[in-house]
């Protein structure tokens, strides 16, 4: 019964590293751009859902609030900043993306305390699911379900429609996108705030989970690239299983070594690269 | 080659910086902490200048030497000398584990993979406290004696460990000026071409990697000594980013440019963090404007200074201009 309770807690933790991951794929994938201010934006959503809910807005308000802010905010460091970086080699997008994380974290040290805090259970789940002598928090039943349907509106959005089909263009090959009259530097702003977006989105759901504190945007964005490197960047399907089996894997640790469960993880993709150096979909 | 890129002068400066850091700080801690991280940000600097190799990881390396030394000295008085070429050892062979497994992935994925092993190492030291004391790290980690006499103050200290930076760093220059550097060199710049000519690449970057953890972890014993306490801050992802952030800032395309580096986010850190707790927020915007307007970091500054002063004869970069 505590296996399936932990394994239930690792798909919904997974399905917050699967958000992450995604965000960091669809900015790789147009932009040739790894951003190291992920995790500061998932730090960034988490915070601000906070924030909104210390100020009385229902948590149904604040999470889509803490999401758009934060993507707002990213889509004007891109336009602002980042376009002008792009042709440098990648130890100065490294190298910018880390100032930009630590000013992020700074700032939010200096507007919220470095102390951290707890974000309670949207009213209307606060309670618990009973089936039997099984007993779980409703607001986890309730992430892995909405997340659940959010990766398959990603899935839809990025395969299916006019404008994923821009953006897989966009990554293809820029110049031609520009040929076709499509405005790129456009569509790499509206891309690269919908993948911090993302990362928003993901801290804004984990806030009533885990709380909030300063440093949990490094730890977040480690967890993104384990899950990337071993479920390939770029890949949709490979980011959902690394990250599923990330998560699963920290929640049943918790269990069987509670001290070792994090470093289980790390273990874990050491493990996947000494097999499988191509990661376990085989692809990049 | 720009005359400063010389391998005496590169070394001249070294023994300049060395003799002169006593003369401006009044901190003789301080002042060895900057010759600690010259050497662990030049070890890094073979990485990233000269291999192409950007690490994210070389925190692992530096905590490892801390652990070393402070598990060495506290639990089993280990001859100091034997502790910092143990610690070494341990090092080059983690730093080619590390190596051998991030290699085999490549450009993105490679940064992604080091940074991942760092946290693998983090969790490690956290995890197994019984070894490395956790979050408390290990108290008491004393510093050398020579000859009977205890180097207990701040600036005799700094004489021991300023003759270790100077070998190092010799080493470190003689290692880049030789055809297992130039070999580097090839590698960072064509490795497809590298490879065809019959350079086993693979093995020339591990070793590289041997070597710079080595270094690293030398520092990392250095200044576990240094600060009497190996704490578990020594191998958290900060310290890689650190070293990482020093690395750039100095500039990868001399080794004397790292100690420059090292010198001026330690002298800034510790002038700013008097005045202002959050002062890492002002660090976040510097390194937005040296990737902006300082590409070639602080020894491209150096360089550019030193061709307007002294070189008459226009730089060979720059065609003259025709009328």
């Amino acid at each position: 019964m505590i296996y399936l309770f932990q394994i239930l807690n690792g798909i919904g933790l997974g399905m917050l590293y699967f958000l992450l991951a995604v965000g960091l794929s669809v900015i790789f994938g147009l932009l040739q751009f790894v951003n190291f201010a992920h995790g500061a934006f998932y730090l960034l959503g988490a915070y601000l859902t906070f924030d909104l809910t210390q100020r009385g807005f229902s948590f149904w308000a604040a999470m889509p609030m803490a999401t758009l802010i934060v993507a707002g905010i990213a889509a004007a460091i891109e336009a602002l900043l980042l376009h002008r970086i792009y042709k440098l080699p990648h130890t100065f997008h490294i190298l910018v993306t880390v100032g930009l994380a630590l000013v992020i974290q700074e700032l939010v040290i200096i507007a919220w305390g470095p102390l951290g805090g707890s974000v309670p259970a949207p009213e209307g789940l606060q309670g618990v699911v009973i089936a039997g002598d099984f007993i779980y928090p409703q607001y986890r039943l309730f992430t892995i379900g909405f997340t659940a349907v959010l990766a398959g509106l990603l899935w839809w959005l990025l395969e299916g429609t006019r404008l994923g089909a821009i953006v897989r263009g966009g990554s293809e090959s820029p110049s031609n996108m520009a040929l076709l009259g499509y405005n790129t530097m456009r569509i790499n702003t509206a891309v690269f705030g919908f993948g911090a977006g993302l990362a928003g989105l993901a801290g804004a759901l984990a806030a009533p989970i885990r709380g909030v504190e300063p440093f949990m945007g490094v730890e977040a964005l480690s967890v993104a690239f384990v899950v990337v490197v071993i479920g390939g960047m770029g890949s949709y399907t490979g980011a959902l299983v690394a990250g599923l089996l990330v998560g699963i894997v920290q929640s049943v640790m918790t269990t069987v070594w509670p001290e070792g469960a994090r470093l289980m993880i790390y273990l874990g993709m050491a493990l996947v690269i000494a097999t499988m150096p191509r990661g376990l979909l085989g692809r990049a | 080659m720009h005359p400063l890129d010389k391998p005496a002068v590169q070394f001249g400066l070294a023994v300049l910086t060395v003799a002169v850091l006593p003369l401006f700080l009044t901190s003789g801690i301080l002042a060895t902490e900057i010759l600690i991280f010259a050497m662990v940000v030049a070890a890094c600097n073979l990485l990233l200048g000269y291999t192409g190799l950007l690490s994210f990881g070389q925190g692992i390396f530096f905590g490892v030497g801390t652990y070393a030394a402070g598990i060495c000295l506290t639990r089993w008085q280990v001859p100091v000398p034997l502790v910092l070429a143990g610690s070494a050892i341990l090092g080059a062979a983690i730093a080619t584990l590390v190596g051998w497994l991030s290699i085999r992935r490549q450009g993105v994925y490679f940064v992604m993979l080091t940074l991942a092993f760092s946290q693998l190492f983090y969790f490690m030291a956290y995890t197994f406290s019984g070894i490395t004391g956790g979050d408390n790290g290990l108290l008491g980690v004393p510093r050398p004696s020579l000859g009977g006499a205890e180097l207990n103050a701040p600036w005799s200290y700094y004489t021991y460990v300023a003759v270790c930076f100077l070998a190092i760093f010799a080493i470190l220059v003689m290692v880049t000026q030789s055809t297992f550097g130039r070999t580097l060199i090839a590698i960072r710049e064509n490795e497809g071409r590298a490879a065809a000519i019959g350079f086993p690449t693979r093995l020339f970057k591990i070793e590289a990697f041997a070597i710079s953890g080595a270094v690293t972890a030398f520092g990392g014993a250095l200044h576990a000594m240094l600060i009497g306490v190996a704490p578990l801050s020594n191998i958290e992802h900060h310290t890689s980013e650190l070293i990482l952030i020093m690395t750039i800032i100095g500039g990868s395309s001399s080794l004397f440019g790292s100690v420059l580096g090292a010198g001026f986010y330690l002298l800034l850190a510790d002038a700013l963090s008097a005045v202002w707790p959050r002062w890492l927020l002002l660090l976040g915007l510097v390194l937005v404007a040296v990737a902006l307007f300082l590409q070639r970091g602080l020894w491209g500054l150096v360089e550019r200074l030193y061709d307007a002063v002294l070189r008459r004869e226009p730089s060979p970069t720059k065609p003259a201009e025709e009328h």
